[in-house]
């Protein structure tokens, strides 16, 4: 290799190159743990796991992004500092959702302090009245195993009767009552 | 054995013939030029990460709010269609990332192809995207209010489920802008997959010199990682 210089002075492995060069086994094998684990996923969306299946079905991602990021983006053998670039846009993202998750939380909370009452969704009118209209529209799309809409519409109504008798004041909202 | 270039002069330090061609005369030595395009890389990733959070966020507050609707409109989504795209767009960012070995060890023919590959993959993406987006948009589920509730519910009643309550449209805007601008970043992908792939055919990447099949790579792997997020989010919600 050729000597060089920098500034006027002789400088070694200018044009080293520093990068790590994985073999391509290392990418294989990181390939078939990402299908692995894209069955995984697929495969537990069927098994009706309920309010688990968000947390399983994020911790199979996590697993999966760290996966690329380490070995496909290289982080594992790159500069530290592109690492720190990226976990602290990590930390920006979860200094994002937490706040913006405390002020939806405690909103509530706060207007019914202040005495502000908001007309906020009042369970669903206009969508009920799509919904009627649809009904009224197809009544031969009546499908077997599936509740009738209408028969649902009339728990709803039923529901909403009950829950007004409980006292509680969204079901009871002015224009709901029959 | 060459001389020390005189004080004052213009150009690089380094002498010529020991760098690669695109080596820019700001730089002291080849090496810093290389880390800092993948240092604004990486910070470009980051901004890309925040942009993609917002829209992530505004899923998890409809979640958080509607929860029977989210998981009812999701039904609807084809979780094979959507397993197929991620299988896909998982072995393009496998092709891609050979693609940047390829470079790194100086291998031209493999380099090339394996660019091909991943291109032929991000179009297969694009596919399977207009075969599921044509088949929302013929039974009138577009995103917020052009959304079709009545065209909508018979497909929900023929599908066999109840029509969902709350605010369906609401759901498919999310997934409309979601799956979309993630859809714009692989059409983008694809335009800078080709520049590479041009650039690669007149040989002018090699172990010295990388950096731009490096930073695609790097793109492009992120738009895989959106949508490792993306999948499990919008079509495998229960």
């Amino acid at each position: 290799m050729a000597k060089t210089y920098l500034h006027g002075k002789p400088v070694e492995g200018v044009i080293e190159v520093h990068e790590h060069v994985s073999p391509a086994s290392s990418y294989v094998k990181v390939l078939s743990a990402l299908f692995v684990l894209t069955g995984i996923t697929y495969a537990v969306s069927f098994a009706n796991l309920g309010p688990a299946s968000l947390p399983v079905a994020m911790v199979v991602a996590l697993i999966k992004a760290t996966l690329v990021c380490m070995y496909f983006m290289h982080l594992r053998y790159d500069d530290r500092y592109h690492v720190f670039v990226f976990l602290s846009t990590i930390i920006f993202v979860a200094i994002f959702f937490t706040f913006t998750m405390f002020d939806l939380v405690s909103r509530p909370r706060l207007n019914e302090e202040q005495d502000t009452f908001f007309r906020v969704h009042q369970g669903g009118d206009w969508n009920d009245a799509q919904r009627a209209k649809n009904i009224d529209k197809y009544p031969a799309l009546e499908v077997p195993g599936v509740p009738h809409a209408a028969d649902a519409k009339a728990d709803a109504k039923a529901d909403a009767k009950a829950d007004a008798k409980a006292g509680d004041a969204k079901a009871a909202a002015p224009g709901k009552a029959p | 054995m060459t001389s020390p270039p005189a004080h004052g002069t213009h150009g690089p330090d380094v002498e010529h013939d020991a760098a690669h061609p695109f080596f820019q005369h700001h730089y002291n030595t080849p090496g810093q030029q290389a880390a800092a395009a993948k240092l604004g890389m990486w910070v470009f990733l980051g901004t890309e990460i925040l942009m993609f959070s917002g829209l992530f966020l505004a899923y998890f507050i409809v979640r958080m709010f509607y929860p029977e609707m989210v998981l009812g409109s999701g039904e609807l989504l084809d979780k094979t269609w959507g397993g197929v795209n991620t299988v896909v767009l998982l072995t393009s960012s496998f092709t891609m990332a050979m693609a940047v070995r390829s470079a790194q060890v100086g291998d031209q023919a493999k380099l090339v192809r394996n660019l091909i590959f991943t291109i032929f993959f991000a179009l297969c993406f694009m596919v399977v995207k207009y075969i599921e987006y044509s088949g929302k948009f013929s039974h009138g589920i577009f995103p917020g209010k052009y959304f079709d509730y009545e065209r909508a519910a018979q497909y929900m009643i023929e599908h066999g489920h109840e029509p969902v309550m709350g605010l369906p449209h609401i759901f498919f805007g999310l997934y409309f802008c979601m799956t979309g601008l993630h859809g714009v970043h692989v059409l983008v992908g694809i335009g800078v997959l080709l520049w590479i792939l041009m650039r690669a055919k007149k040989g002018q990447f090699g172990p010295t010199y990388f950096t731009p099949v490096e930073n695609v790579g790097l793109y492009w792997h992120l738009v895989d990682l959106v949508w490792i997020f993306l999948f499990p989010l919008l079509y495998l919600v229960k």
